[in-house]
């Protein structure tokens, strides 16, 4: 692959009008050979594994449990992991490129909080949604460049930003909460539509939570695998040089990455909001960061960068709600529960670190 | 009978304490030249739902009294950041502190210190009783889980089953509150509690919990929550799913979700712990004690509303405010 790469690479000729790009071009045409087949082995058989285990977690709570498998107990867990996969799905595309983003329940809080303060003062849903999104985005975007041209390791740069966003949202609300009502000017046709993005049933039965999950895991999924994007996101998180070299911009990669992640946790927040109509910003989202990290890496997303699947991380976003909703159907103590799911998530990728030496060969 | 003896030995030595504390020199120097006297709040977690009423109570005793104080404390509960503002303050000089510990064994040792070198010190809200502090502000906890209890109990007319949730299980005020709901609830044989179900504090995570456990025991007739939070949770849940009025809730703390169901009709009723009043009374008993003057514990209540009373607070705070 490497050795395709000339010495003027970099300058646009009449031959090569594109300059670099096109050098990239002619890699992902290169790479999509050994590297696909390799990414192709890896990940089925880790997603395989991962798929299993939920399937075994299902059958014994539908044998030990009367509820676990009425449609109502299953739409719900649906609905109580959308927020968290729609993270976790931001979450897959920063850790694929070797980053970690600490500062998104705080994200999430000060999103959707001022997209809840917008509506309350009369705002149009579209406008306000945008203003909680760009914010969202703009944080990430932030979080980006620190983490790249800042030279900051993204551990140390969100970890700040966890903190100065958090602030930012309790000075915005003077730690008041913020309850999406008509009682200030709100206007109340405007209200309803907000509400039925996070309340609302698609034909009655399926939770616009859910289907706004579906959504987002299909759009990334096509991002991921099927685009220019997604393939330098592998390929800066598989080797940062190799990348480079191959006239990848790795900077720009990763901030869009950031990009991304603030943007969906700014969404996730708001549709927070849409759903329980009120959020306080010293509780809203606080330690979701774990949760979400959590649930990327039982999916097979690693820490070391260059690996994680949509698919993957769909399945481990559901391997956790499953075993929360079970635990509670199945009467086990609460404090158990925490121990299980910490258990759990150790246990998944004790087995993937064991596999993955049998799955590289 | 060993237990009691040491309740008693404590409780003795504390009086001792308390009658021997002394002002510090300093302190008897500054009030003597009349300016006024500097009070620091201390709140365990000035983020939450109910700092801005603490807040509204600081800021109403500063006017009325004419002093210097002010609200401090931790962004999110957390003792080692409370200890460590409370230990610069004692070293800058402060007349008196009021305090709501984050947590009781951690605060201790610096509210003696702090009393050792005569600053007076007071607790509000949560109190701190292995401490020496010289009085308390606030709701006896046990004391409203028993008012809630019965509340739900007779709202149920003395036979149902009940479940118990709140935002963290094995907080002080959480046991007190359930203690004394449970207390309540035996002498109503019909009543059955059939689980305390931790929610967590993170709002999605309160509802899912309230859901995960209602679909866990479909025979639920009330749901007694313990704090602010799980109420108005519960309220939404049983308000979406047609449970309104099959399922009955008591709850606690004046949320404006909270408000607005038991509005509704959909929450029977909600516990009010006036936090305003805690940390204004807590400066009082402090400047009682620059005055030189022995002080009480006091009980700031629990004012129990329902749809039929709640109008009188909506009326009450719209005029505060």
């Amino acid at each position: 692959m490497l050795s395709s790469i000339k010495p003027n690479r970099w300058q646009a000729t009449p031959e090569n009008p594109g300059g670099f790009q096109n050098m990239e071009q002619t890699a992902i045409h290169h790479g999509r050979h050994g590297l696909a087949r390799r990414f192709f082995a890896t990940f089925v058989a880790r997603e395989t594994g991962i798929l299993l285990a939920l399937l075994v977690i299902c059958v014994l709570l539908s044998f030990a449990t009367t509820g676990f498998l009425a449609l109502r107990n299953l739409l719900n867990i649906g609905r109580q992991i959308s927020l968290l996969g729609i993270m976790a799905i931001g979450m897959t595309f920063v850790l694929i490129t070797r980053e970690v983003d600490l500062s998104i329940g705080s994200i999430y809080a000060f999103s959707g909080l001022t997209t809840g303060i917008l509506l309350v003062k009369g705002w149009l849903l579209i406008p306000a949604l945008v203003v909680g999104l760009l914010i969202g985005a703009a944080i990430g975007f932030l979080n980006g460049l620190l983490s790249t041209y800042g030279k900051l390791p993204s551990f140390i740069a969100t970890l700040g930003m966890l903190s100065v966003v958090r602030g930012g949202a309790l000075l915005m609300t003077e730690g008041q909460p913020v309850t999406i009502n008509t009682s200030q000017g709100g206007n109340p046709d405007v209200i309803d539509q907000f509400y039925f993005l996070g309340q609302g049933h698609l034909f009655n039965v399926v939770p616009m939570l859910l289907v706004i999950f579906i959504v987002v895991a299909i759009v990334a999924w096509f991002l991921l695998s099927r685009t220019v994007f997604g393939f330098r996101v592998y390929a800066v998180g598989g080797s940062e040089k190799a990348a480079r070299l191959s006239g990848i911009q790795v900077f720009h990669t990763k901030i869009l990455a950031f990009a991304l992640m603030g943007s969906l946790s700014g969404f996730a927040g708001i549709l927070s909001l849409a759903f329980l109509p009120s959020g306080q910003a010293g509780r809203t989202g606080v330690g979701l960061e774990l949760d979400v990290i959590a649930a990327a890496i039982v999916g097979g997303a690693s820490l070391s960068g260059g690996e994680g699947t949509i698919l993957g991380t769909v399945l481990g976003v559901l391997i956790i709600g499953v075993l929360r909703n079970g635990l509670v159907l199945l009467g086990i103590s609460p404090f158990w529960q925490t121990t299980v799911i910490g258990l759990v998530i150790i246990f998944a990728v004790a087995l993937d670190k064991w596999t993955e030496s049998r799955r590289l060969k | 009978m060993l237990p009691l003896f040491c309740t008693l030995l404590t409780a003795q030595a504390r009086a001792e304490e308390s009658s021997t504390f002394t002002l510090s020199s300093a302190i008897k120097e500054r009030i003597a030249k009349e300016s006024g006297p500097i009070i620091r709040v201390s709140y365990h977690d000035v983020s939450n739902e109910f700092a801005p009423f603490i807040k509204k109570g600081v800021e109403k005793a500063a006017t009325d009294f004419k002093a210097d104080v002010k609200m401090v404390g931790p962004v999110g509960a957390d003792a080692e950041k409370q200890v460590a503002e409370i230990e610069s303050l004692i070293q800058k000089g402060v007349d008196g502190l009021a305090i709501s510990s984050v947590s009781t064994d951690a605060l201790a040792p610096v509210i003696n210190r702090a009393l050792a070198q005569g600053i007076p010190v007071v607790t509000y809200n949560t109190d701190n009783p292995t401490s020496k502090r010289l009085a308390f502000a606030g709701q006896d906890l046990v004391e409203s889980g028993r008012i809630a209890g019965k509340l739900l109990a007779e709202t149920l007319g003395g036979k149902g089953n009940v479940l118990i949730t709140t935002l963290d299980a094995a907080a002080q005020w959480s046991l007190d509150r359930e203690k004394g709901a449970r207390e309540a609830f035996t002498k109503y044989p019909g009543i059955k509690v059939l689980a305390t179900i931790n929610t967590g504090t993170e709002p999605q995570q309160i509802y899912s919990s309230v859901e995960n456990a209602m679909l866990a025991h479909p025979d639920v007739n009330g749901i007694l929550s313990l704090e602010c939070c799980s109420t108005p949770a519960a309220g939404n849940y049983v308000q979406r799913n047609g449970l309104t009025g099959k399922v009955k809730i008591v709850g606690f703390d004046m949320l404006p979700e909270t408000i607005k169901l038991v509005q509704g009709n959909v929450i029977s009723a909600t516990i009010d712990q006036s936090p305003e009043k805690q940390s204004y009374e807590a400066v009082r008993l402090l400047l009682d004690v620059l005055k030189g003057q022995q002080v009480k514990s006091v009980d700031t209540g629990a004012v129990v509303y329902d749809s039929k009373n709640i109008g009188d607070y909506v009326i009450a705070s719209k005029q505060g405010s």
